[in-house]
């Protein structure tokens, strides 16, 4: 469900955030080059504005890397995607079922909301030797440190989304004849998940990080990948191009999430 | 004015609920509280009992006892003669607030007691149409709850507990977040369902105005604890009309009856409720010659 601004339709405001977004970019973009313009400067060494470092990618027939381990860059995008949503996607289910589970027993949430809190803090990054040495450079390394970066936060948030849950609600399933089981099924899981899918984008970036993070120290392939070699290679560009494109895909699956949102789980308990 | 014993029905029939001596205390830490002191009540089947009094002076606690969404301290409910167990299906309940769901439309939520037991949506869809179209809500059943006005969301929560078909339907003050104008609307509307349907319903209410404008039978509740003070018949059709001189001298003396009350609960002098109340005429049971 669009939610209308006040006064204008939907569509205006949206059109109005794009258009502001896409003149502080070109803002940005402009001084980059301007400054930039200087070839010797050692700042532009650096940091090469987008008019040098783009070529790149035209230039290298849209792959990275060096040989038989060249990637094409379409390629370092779908992996490292394809990783984080694969990680958030069994995180999301998994922490719903868990935090359901957690909260049929006031012991069970006694006893396990502790270690989860313990557990919720511990950077994802931190699993990554862990990892390396359980599953080995895979891709199963990437959706595990994906999965533990937002799985622990995220049960501990559906358990509390179920507390918040109304009274009434509940009375009136019971009231109309509902068994626990259908309570459970067509009350408690639809009222907890908006507020549990606005957190999983809300950690959306941590798992972002942290899968980029894993690609720039063990792993071979993906986006974090691109940087690393880059950097192996003393090419500012390629770094550039590196963070640009992570940064690009990473605003574009927030948007992706928030449209998610807003068109599945737009109500509010 | 019989204070006593109210649980007597009007009819031969045996009631439909009934609560023998119930008493309610909440307890916060170490101090207890009595809610309700010693209610006793009955229900005639197919009656429309109005249960009137101040705002937070243990209707509501009473009306949960009788859906069995809270247990008694003491004392206990009777449902068709026997102890109720707990919340069951037969005993329907709209409440104050609003409990619809937010992620079903209008039409979904009326189903929703369909649902819940695990029935297929074509089992149910031909009953659920009936009731949009009874509630006169059938153009709206796409419409999402936040998409609907206030008096929309009531005439949805009484559709959705009416379609499950309960025995008795009990209303916690369903109107009272409603403007005047739509208030009485929906009183309409309460009082044409149950003149189909026939289900028993027990209605809470502050407004007295509302009490005696849909009950057969109207019930005081004093405050603090909550007890019946008064009792009035109301099966006599000029109590349909407010403007009527007798329905006009009820309400006064309804008013009369809580504002003493409360002034007794806020004085803490309760011996003397029994003879201040005495001091107020009730038209209902000693009709002037002029009404």
């Amino acid at each position: 469900m669009p939610r209308q601004i006040s006064g204008q339709p939907a569509w205006q405001a949206s059109l109005l955030a794009i258009a502001c977004g896409l003149v502080s970019c070109a803002v940005v973009v402009g001084i980059w080059e301007m400054a930039g313009r200087d070839s010797a400067n050692p700042v532009t060494q650096v940091l090469p504005p987008p008019s040098q470092f783009l070529p790149v990618l035209f230039e290298s027939d849209f792959k990275v890397g060096l040989g038989s381990q060249s990637a094409s860059i379409y390629q370092s995008v779908m992996v490292t995607l394809i990783r984080v949503s694969l990680g958030m996607a069994i995180a999301f289910v998994g922490s719903i079922a868990c935090g359901l589970l957690i909260s049929l027993s006031k012991w069970s949430e006694l006893f396990i909301l502790p270690l989860l809190g313990l557990m919720a803090p511990i950077a994802p990054i931190a699993w990554v030797p862990l990892a390396l040495v359980v599953f080995g450079v895979s891709n199963l390394t990437a959706i595990f440190i994906v999965f533990m970066g937002v799985f622990f936060t995220l049960t501990i948030a559906t358990v509390a989304e179920i507390k918040r849950i109304p009274a009434p609600l509940l009375m009136t399933a019971e009231n109309l004849g509902g068994g626990s089981f259908n309570r459970w099924r067509w009350v408690i899981i639809p009222a907890v998940l908006p507020g549990v899918f606005t957190l999983l984008r809300l950690n959306f970036i941590a798992a972002w990080m942290a899968v980029l993070a894993a690609e720039m120290t063990g792993l071979r392939d993906g986006l974090g990948t691109v940087v690393m070699t880059g950097r192996n290679l003393f090419n500012s560009d390629l770094i550039l191009l590196g963070i640009c494109i992570i940064g690009i895909t990473g605003f574009a699956v927030d948007r992706l999430l928030l449209l998610i949102q807003r068109k599945f789980f737009w109500w509010q308990v | 004015m019989a204070t006593g014993d109210h649980s007597q029905t009007s009819g031969a029939t045996p009631p439909i609920i009934a609560c023998q001596a119930l008493t309610k205390d909440f307890s916060r830490g170490r101090q207890t509280a009595p809610i309700l002191a010693d209610v006793n009540l009955a229900v005639d089947p197919g009656g429309f009992v109005t249960i009137l009094g101040q705002s937070g002076g243990g209707k509501s606690t009473l009306l949960k006892l009788l859906g069995g969404f809270i247990p008694p301290t003491s004392g206990q409910v009777l449902f068709h003669g026997l102890p109720l167990p707990g919340i069951t299906p037969k005993i329907g309940m709209v409440f104050q607030e609003n409990t619809l769901y937010p992620w079903l439309t209008v039409e979904q939520n009326i189903g929703f007691g369909f649902k819940v037991r695990g029935k297929q949506p074509a089992q149910y869809r031909q009953q659920v149409k009936h009731f949009l179209e009874h509630v006169g809500l059938f153009s709206a059943r796409q419409l999402y709850p936040h998409q609907l006005s206030g008096g929309m969301k009531q005439r949805v929560s009484i559709a959705r507990s009416i379609a499950v078909q309960p025995d008795v339907l009990l209303l916690d003050e369903p109107f009272s977040a409603l403007d005047i104008q739509l208030r009485r609307r929906l009183q309409g509307f309460l009082s044409a369902i149950w003149q189909d349907m026939a289900t028993t319903m027990v209605l809470v209410t502050h407004n007295v105005e509302e009490a005696i404008l849909l009950g057969q039978r109207l019930i005081v509740v004093g405050d603090r604890p909550g007890r019946i003070i008064e009792t009035v018949d109301l099966s006599d059709p000029r109590f349909r009309d407010r403007y009527d001189a007798r329905f006009l001298a009820l309400q006064r003396h309804l008013e009369g009856v809580i504002e003493a009350d409360a002034y007794m609960q806020d004085s803490r002098l309760p011996s003397h409720s029994a003879e201040m109340r005495s001091t107020i005429p009730n038209p209902a049971f000693n009709p002037s010659p002029k009404t």
